[in-house]
């Protein structure tokens, strides 16, 4: 198990082991105490921002799902069974509001468009036109197909265990593991490409 | 150079730290501090409206209510009301609870965005009845009962729902035009 993903999953990672603990925070705030919000958004905007920008592909979108993820967590935090998971619950909103805002932007005839006629033809930047290994990075990201976008990012670089991804997002494990093992291919298949050009 | 190397290399690449802008934490406190607050149910209170009110006990929420108070534990149904206060195709459906020992239950679901602040169930004398109306109209509602803050309880007598955002199983109200 990668080092770290039993706290990630259990939303307990980043708080340096001093402080409030996220339970206590959650308390706090169903009693009425707004404020203690704050202090969660400040200790999970840096980790969720990681995943929207990644699986967004730009900071505007990724925010803009950011912020409605904690909107919508503070309005239904009596629906947080158990607040010593309030970040594994707060990271599954995240990923519905990074749907939306993706569906949302692929409507637009933006980036990231699950039809591959329609990806084949997006106005992307080519790889002659990358000098950056960051660019080459995100164009590779936004050639993947949305699902396996979204299953790559939390199994490799969120380090989520499949059992958790599936809690996350829904999909069966052997649909994730199929979503993860066909983005490392497409991955290496579009850095190939871009080796070339 | 583009091979299985570079997809562990694209791995690394992207677990490190990002920075979001902290003013987003000013956006979304302000957001918050704008969402609406305070109870939604008419002023004097929620039973004293109920109680001058004609009131329909399902056969469903019947036996909900027996079972509830025999075995003493949380019991949960409805009950329908007709209130000549409110608009045309709305209806005033009573959500009844019974828990004792509750200190404080809320009533959250899609007519009140969820939120526990908004529809405190309003205790009964000795009975450990807990009570609210919530005028509706038609539509289909997902609904829940939030006991001292923390424990969460669908309706069961009701079907239930798995919400896609939250994961915690809901109960389902559909309200029709023509009764229910």
């Amino acid at each position: 198990m990668p080092k770290g993903r039993c706290d990630a999953a259990r939303g307990r990672e980043g708080i340096g082991g001093v402080g409030t603990s996220d339970a206590a925070l959650v308390r706090r705030v169903r009693t009425g105490d707004t404020a203690a919000y704050a202090d969660l958004v400040a200790r999970y905007r840096d980790r969720l921002g990681r995943y929207a920008l990644h699986m967004l592909g730009n900071r505007e979108d990724a925010e803009e799902a950011l912020q409605d993820a904690f909107v919508r967590a503070y309005r239904s935090l009596a629906r947080c069974d158990d607040p010593e998971r309030f970040g594994a619950w707060l990271y599954g909103i995240l990923v519905n509001r990074c749907r939306t805002t993706g569906a949302r932007a692929a409507r637009r005839a933006r980036r990231f468009v699950s039809d591959p006629t329609a990806l084949e033809t997006a106005p992307l930047p080519g790889p002659a036109e990358q000098t950056e290994w960051d660019d080459i990075v995100r164009w590779a990201l936004a050639r993947l197909a949305p699902d396996a976008r979204e299953a790559f990012l939390l199994k490799h670089v969120e380090e989520l265990e499949y059992e958790d991804i599936a809690q996350l997002t829904g999909a069966g494990i052997s649909a994730l593991k199929m979503r993860v093992k066909r983005a490392r291919e497409q991955l290496q298949a579009i850095l190939k490409e871009a080796e070339h050009v | 150079m583009f091979d299985e190397d570079a997809v562990e290399r694209v791995v690394r690449y992207l677990r490190r730290s990002v920075r979001i802008d902290p003013a987003l934490d000013h956006r979304v406190m302000d957001e918050i501090a704008a969402l609406p607050a305070g109870p939604a149910v008419p002023a004097g209170g929620v039973w004293q409206w109920l109680t001058g009110r004609r009131l329909a006990l399902t056969p469903l929420g019947a036996i909900g209510l027996a079972a509830a108070f025999v075995v003493a534990v949380v019991g949960v149904w409805r009950v329908r009301s007709t209130p000549d206060s409110v608009e045309p195709g709305v209806r005033g459906f009573q959500f009844v609870l019974v828990e004792p020992h509750a200190a404080n239950v809320s009533l959250v679901g899609d007519f009140n965005d969820w939120d526990a602040a908004r529809t405190p169930m309003h205790r009964t004398a000795g009975d450990g009845l807990w009570s609210t109306v919530v005028p509706l109209e038609p539509g289909r509602y997902r609904y829940a009962f939030l006991i001292d803050g923390r424990l969460w309880v669908a309706d069961p007598t009701a079907p239930t729902t798995r919400d896609d955002d939250f994961g915690a199983p809901s109960s389902v109200l559909t309200v029709g035009g023509e009764g229910l």
